[in-house]
């Protein structure tokens, strides 16, 4: 039983995503009085109307007393957490016991994350994003709501049976001399020759990266590109799992099987079967759509004609169409979140991916939609603190540093093809008031800066989420040019691919620990500075036979390995960064500390203290970790400060002091300075 | 331990009970709903905004996941809810205290309410709003009265602390309880010092529950002055209410029932009070004792005993409606002091050595508090009952009372026994109140307490115990000595010194009695104990939602506190002193992974064994 709602303050549903049982039983509340036939508005009618005294009450409560719901649980042990983002307020329900209220609220994040990669700034216009996700025409709606949840499956499939999505960390296929050899494959071969080649259309590739399965084989940066961040590159990974998933529960793929799909499959509407538990679902329901899904809101097989959708959440029959996301970028005059870029997921073979993403020609367009929208931001928080108008806007950075910019910049607009007339309007309009002070001032400043924030973000959103440019030449590497690069890159790993596969599930297998670590069962090893982590193997499945065996056991092991992962987040969002337990026949270790650039183990600091509805704790949705250096590096100025946990799972009877010895060696060895871990 | 009250421990922020029924139409505002709200100060319309959101925001979920709502959590407050029917209860918490803690808070809190109001339908249809609304403020207070955080924690019983005492007290105090059940209309008993457990025979919730009444916000304004009768101000009673559960638990444990229903025969043979109380010489000899008995016999006294009348009128009485009225008059008792000397005496003379000039001493000062009226009196009606009208009734009870005894002597003490015994007597009103639909049948029960200054004998017993002048009587005086010596040397007893501040904190949790041992100051304001304090609320927290978690360390820069449990107990245990110097890298030299062994030597001297 589980659910996830997006609902305005008004309580009109903006997005949702249930599970059959959900589903179910939502029906089951409304009954007979439920046409047949109109799935989706009766639907959503009923799970607003169900929900709408818990919005309402929601809203009421911020009104009138300043504190709002986090979470309700019910004696059955249902859970619903609640928050609220800006003006849309999230509801993410558990009924089936599989979930806790953090994994429910870093559901919620993650939701959040998705969004913002796949509609930017938009976002931070809570008018716009309304709009957004929820548009008019009741088919785009769909399709729409039906990405979104697909990506939100993907997610949770991801988080319940791959390790990296655990820990919120990145798994590198462990094959030192492969990886080297397409590492330098893809920067001398592919994105040089990519990016001198004139189809690339003004697009220029930044980064470009190999995915067996969840697992990066080879990443490459050009020179000039910022870093990408870990939160970004685990949000890419489920969009390209979304587009491309990976059966990994089978131990031989036969690559027809996929291959008869890949050129229409990537967007088709996942449904789970009705089991909750039943793992392998989703790879058997991805490539043949042979069980009628309990319930569809369209009839799959209505394709909407592609030029008459404004979005860019339509789903590309053509997959040389390149999804637009929007990442974060470093530069040296500072941080830009929700930078515009172009994704290209180029299935090689499945399981098997090459993701481009390139920087689109117009970039520099957003970079100066955010200066703007930040100037205008810290205005309006400025006023809204109480300070004087004429005070508040000398503050940094100042409205008249910016003002002969965004003059200019709205000319430059004029002469493009975005409507601009509106926001050129909005900018007089609060020229004129900002040099007239008075009564009332503060007020209508604020709403003049809301409105400049607003009318912004309609320019951001003209420019990157509406398709721009004409069908017959759209601003994207050509296809010929996607299809060579998909060619050079199969040419390269052809003799590597079932290696590459079969390795993907045994990348670091736990019967090279058993002699050195006797006892030893289990442990993941995250550097969180690079946000990458290393475990062995655990792959349950009914086909794969991992050194756990398989079966009940094997589950048994993982339930705890994932139950400790949120146990030791829960203690560490308490200001804990060791925890050992004696569960039942395991102990348990987790491990936080900081190292120095040269490998010098740091002594432990204050860790913060959060509340328990703070963001979750992780790399996805949220970067805690980045946070918690910069806490740390405060008292270590001029240093490079290194994060790194370690969790082992051993048996009880091994004495303490012989684990905490493996715990030693296991930490010291794995990330000795070759950044090879021990095979 | 100590006893005060931490500034940042305030339990609750929020308390409120809400009537659904109430605010039904359209008309209807949420404040008719509302029974009760704590801070009662909280302006009405932000009680309203309250009452009004949760109980809408409760219901929709309820109906959502079709199961009442346990735990709402807001962003500052957490909310323990109850939902019954209509009704709904609320209470609100800092979002630090755990989930667990608040849940049985609230549970706690109802609980006592309905130990001693009966059902809550039923007795706000009997009583007014103010007159609840001042109980349910009592019982908040003295929920969030006198311990501290970590007792907060674990809601735990207050007890006497064991190290200081001399053993042999305690076991006189099990032995003067057990003495008290010999008479057959006593259940079980537990005998408070100054607020603390000394001993119980009851369950740590019951308990709990028994020492509200004892507390002396509750009981003070209550007391009689310038009174005397035969028992003095010292004994009072008020009605209580039993779930069937408890009355179960309180019937299956071990007590020598046979012997009530051997001495039946022997109810008219006079006296031994003497050997009602069982002593340490005399244990081996009960059987002996057993043809003297002298437990469920009443003739000879029920003559003797003109505040019977009150208990008389008590018994035609819905005595939840008069809970605190002001004191009757009472006749002069029929046995002066001089009589009891006699009988202590010879029970001092049974008793272990040392007890017995303290023994007299007590006596002595009892005598002193003779002169004041007798306590029970209090409770048991609206005043102004005089002993005339009390020989009317005299007669009748007494045969009431002994009619019951017979039958219930035959078919043994179930619950259907006694509402059966109820619904004999003349008393519609007290019938209605385990009567009443769609909530588990309370039992009334009379909750006998005899005071000694600091020292409270408290008793569980049938309700016509207190027409059983017999046996009153006989409980009275056979405690009576041995209290008095049991008072004084409790009193003597140095108060607990915390525990010179050794080079460790530690708290030791025991699950069966509920009990809490700690050698932590309990300063306001016990900075170096905050670590600990918040560490153990998370670690016990985790083990109660973690049935197979055995024990754990957590670290963070500051503090490493070690906590391991077994079904029986709780313990928790931090090392002072020596910074932690530690990178955090795991290292098994590392002074957090000595912890248990530390732990394992130092708390042998606690008499905590982890071994």
């Amino acid at each position: 039983m589980k659910c996830l709602l997006i609902s305005s303050q008004s309580a009109e549903v903006l997005f949702h995503w249930t599970d059959p049982e959900f589903y179910q039983n939502v029906q089951a509340q409304y009954g007979a009085s439920q046409e047949d036939g109109h799935g989706l508005p009766a639907f959503e009618d009923s799970i607003s109307t169900l929900f709408a005294p818990i919005i309402i009450s929601c809203i009421t409560m911020v009104d009138r007393l300043g504190d709002s719901y986090t979470s309700f649980t019910t004696e059955n042990n249902h859970i619903y957490v609640l928050h609220q983002f800006d003006e849309c307020l999230y509801i993410a329900v558990n009924g089936d016991g599989e979930e806790g209220e953090g994994d429910l609220r870093r559901k919620i994040y993650v939701m959040k994350k998705m969004i913002e990669v796949m509609f930017g700034m938009v976002t931070l216009s809570s008018n716009l994003l309304k709009r957004e996700l929820r548009p008019q025409d009741t088919e785009q709606r769909a399709r729409l709501w039906e990405h979104l949840q697909s990506l939100l499956e993907t997610y949770s499939h991801l988080r319940e049976n791959d390790q990296s999505f655990l820990v919120e960390a990145v798994e590198r296929l462990i094959h030192p001399t492969l990886c080297e050899q397409c590492i330098e494959f893809l920067e001398r071969r592919l994105v040089q020759q990519l990016n001198s080649s004139v189809e690339r259309a003004g697009e220029e590739v930044l980064h470009a990266f190999i995915l067996v399965h969840t697992k990066l084989l080879a990443f490459y940066s050009s020179r000039n590109a910022s870093t990408l961040s870990t939160s970004d590159l685990l949000s890419l990974i489920i969009m390209s799992q979304n587009m491309y998933p990976s059966n990994t529960d089978q131990d031989d793929p036969n690559p027809e099987d996929i291959e008869s799909t890949s050129g229409s499959g990537p967007e088709s509407f996942y449904t789970p079967e009705p089991s909750p538990t039943d793992m392998d679902s989703r790879s058997s329901d991805m490539p043949v759509r042979e069980s009628t899904p309990l319930f569809e809101f369209v009839d799959p097989d209505v394709q909407m004609a592609e030029d008459s959708l404004h979005t860019l959440e339509v789903p590309p029959p053509d997959p040389s169409t390149p999804r637009r996301v929007f990442l974060e970028v470093s530069l040296k005059d500072g941080l830009f979140p929700m930078m515009p870029h172009s994704m290209y997921c180029l299935p090689l073979w499945p399981g098997i991916t090459l993701v481009l993403l390139t920087k689109i020609p117009t970039s520099a367009v957003a970079m100066s939609v955010y200066t703007f929208l930040e100037a205008f931001a810290k205005l309006e928080k400025r006023l809204n603190e109480g300070q004087e108008g004429p005070a508040a806007t000398r503050g940094q950075p100042t409205i008249h540093d910016i003002r002969s910019k965004l003059d200019k910049f709205i000319k430059a607009l004029g002469a493009s093809e975005i409507q601009s007339a509106q926001l050129q309007n909005v900018w007089t309009d609060f020229k004129n008031r900002i040099g007239r002070g008075g009564p009332g001032f503060n007020r209508e400043l604020i709403r003049s800066c809301k409105n400049m924030k607003t009318q912004l973000c309609g320019v951001y959103r003209q420019c990157f989420l509406i398709e721009s440019g004409t069908a017959d030449s759209p601003r994207r590497l050509s296809p010929g040019l996607q299809e060579r690069a998909q060619t050079m890159v199969q040419d390269k790993l052809m003799d590597w691919k079932d290696f590459l596969l079969v390795k993907s599930k045994r990348n670091i297998t736990m019967v090279s620990y058993l002699e050195d670590f006797p006892g030893l069962i289990h442990f993941i090893c995250v550097d969180r500075s690079t946000g990458q982590m290393i475990a062995p193997s655990l792959n349950i499945t009914e086909r794969n036979v991992s050194e756990l065996g398989k079966g009940p056991l094997a589950q048994f092991i993982k339930s705890k390995v994932w139950s400790l992962v949120s146990t030791t987040r829960r203690y560490l969002q308490k200001g804990y960064s060791t925890v050992t337990l004696r569960d039942g026949d395991f102990y348990f270790c987790y491990f936080l500390w900081f190292e120095n650039e040269t490998g010098y183990k740091l002594e432990a600091g204050d860790i913060p203290v959060l509340p328990d509805d703070s963001a979750p704790i992780g790399m996805l949705a949220w970067d805690y970790y980045r946070k918690l250096l910069r806490y740390y590096s405060k008292n270590h100025q001029g240093e490079v400060v290194k994060c790194y946990e370690l969790l082992t799972v051993h048996l009880g009877v091994i004495p303490t002091e012989v684990i905490l010895q493996h715990c030693r060696q296991l930490a010291s060895k794995l990330w000795e300075p070759s950044r090879n871990p021990l095979l | 331990m100590a006893e005060l009250v931490l500034p940042y421990s305030r339990r609750c922020n929020y308390f409120f009970l809400y009537d659904g029924s109430k605010v039904r139409g359209e008309s209807d505002q949420t404040r008719e709903g509302i029974c009760y709200f704590y801070p009662e100060e909280t302006p009405l319309d932000r009680q309203e905004l309250l009452c009004g959101q949760l109980a809408g925001a409760g219901r929709c979920v309820s109906e959502l996941s079709s199961s009442p709502v346990r735990i709402l959590n807001l962003h500052r407050n957490r909310f323990a809810i109850r939902m019954e029917d209509d009704l709904l209860w609320a209470l609100g918490c800092s979002v630090e205290v755990p989930t667990v803690s608040v849940c049985e808070l609230l549970d706690q809190l109802i609980n006592l309410f309905c130990f001693y109001n009966g059902s809550v339908r039923h007795s706000y249809q009997l009583n007014s709003q103010e007159t609840l609304a001042s109980r349910w403020a009592q019982y908040l207070s003295h929920l969030q009265s006198g311990s501290s955080e970590l007792q907060h924690i674990f809601s735990c019983l207050m007890t006497i602390d064991s190290t200081n005492v001399d053993p042999l007290l305690l076991l006189k105090a099990a032995l003067i309880l057990q003495a008290c059940q010999r008479c057959p209309l006593v259940l079980a008993g537990c005998i408070l010092f100054k607020g603390r457990v000394v001993s119980t025979q009851m369950s740590p919730q019951l308990t709990m529950k028994v020492m509200v009444h004892e507390s002396g916000t509750y009981t003070k304004p209550q007391r009689p002055n310038g009174q005397s009768s035969s028992f003095g101000s010292a004994v009072s009673s008020t009605a209580v209410f039993l779930t069937p559960s408890e009355l179960q638990y309180l019937q299956s444990t071990p007590v020598d029932k046979d012997f009530s229903s051997h001495s039946t025969p022997h109810k008219n043979t006079p006296l031994k009070k003497t050997r009602l109380s069982r002593t340490l010489s005399d244990t081996p000899s009960s059987t002996e004792s057993e043809p003297s008995d002298p437990g469920s016999s009443q003739s000879p006294q029920k003559l003797l005993s003109p505040h019977l009348s009150e208990s008389s009128v008590y018994s035609s009485d819905p005595s939840q409606s008069t809970p605190n009225p002001p004191p009757p008059q009472s006749p002069e008792p029929p046995l002066s002091n001089g009589k009891h000397s006699p009988v202590e005496e010879s029970l001092e003379e049974s008793y272990y050595h040392s007890f017995h000039s303290n023994g007299e001493g007590g006596s002595q000062i009892d005598n002193g508090g003779d002169s004041s009226a007798f306590g029970e009196n209090s409770h048991l009606n609206g005043g102004g009952v005089d002993g005339a009208c009390g020989e009317e009734f005299n007669f009748r009870v007494a045969e009431e009372s002994h009619d019951n005894k017979v039958s219930e002597e035959v078919s043994g003490r179930g619950c259907g026994r006694v509402q059966g015994h109820e619904v004999e007597t003349p008393d519609p009103p007290r019938s209605d109140a385990f009567e009443h639909p769609g909530e588990s049948p309370l039992i009334p029960m009379t909750l006998y307490l005899h005071r000694v200054k600091g020292l409270v004998l408290a008793l569980l017993v049938e309700p016509h115990f207190l027409s059983d002048k017999a046996s009153m009587e006989e409980v009275y005086h056979s405690s009576l000595a041995s209290l008095n010596g049991l008072e004084a040397h409790l009193r003597s007893v140095s108060p607990g010194v915390p525990g010179a501040p050794g080079p460790y904190i530690f708290a030791h949790f025991d699950c069966i009695q509920s009990t809490l041992t700690s050698n932590l100051s309990g300063r306001p304001g016990g900075a170096p104990e905050r670590p600990f304090v918040r560490a153990t609320s998370l670690l016990h927290s985790h083990f109660c939602n973690t049935e197979t978690l055995q024990e754990a360390i957590i670290r963070s820069a500051g503090a490493a506190v070690y906590g391991t449990r077994s079904v029986a107990q709780e313990t928790y245990f931090q090392q002072h002193g020596g910074s932690l110097r530690n990178s955090g890298i795991p290292n098994h030299q590392d002074s957090a992974f000595s912890l248990p062994g530390k732990a394992r030597h130092r708390l042998l001297k606690h008499g905590v064994n982890l071994l």
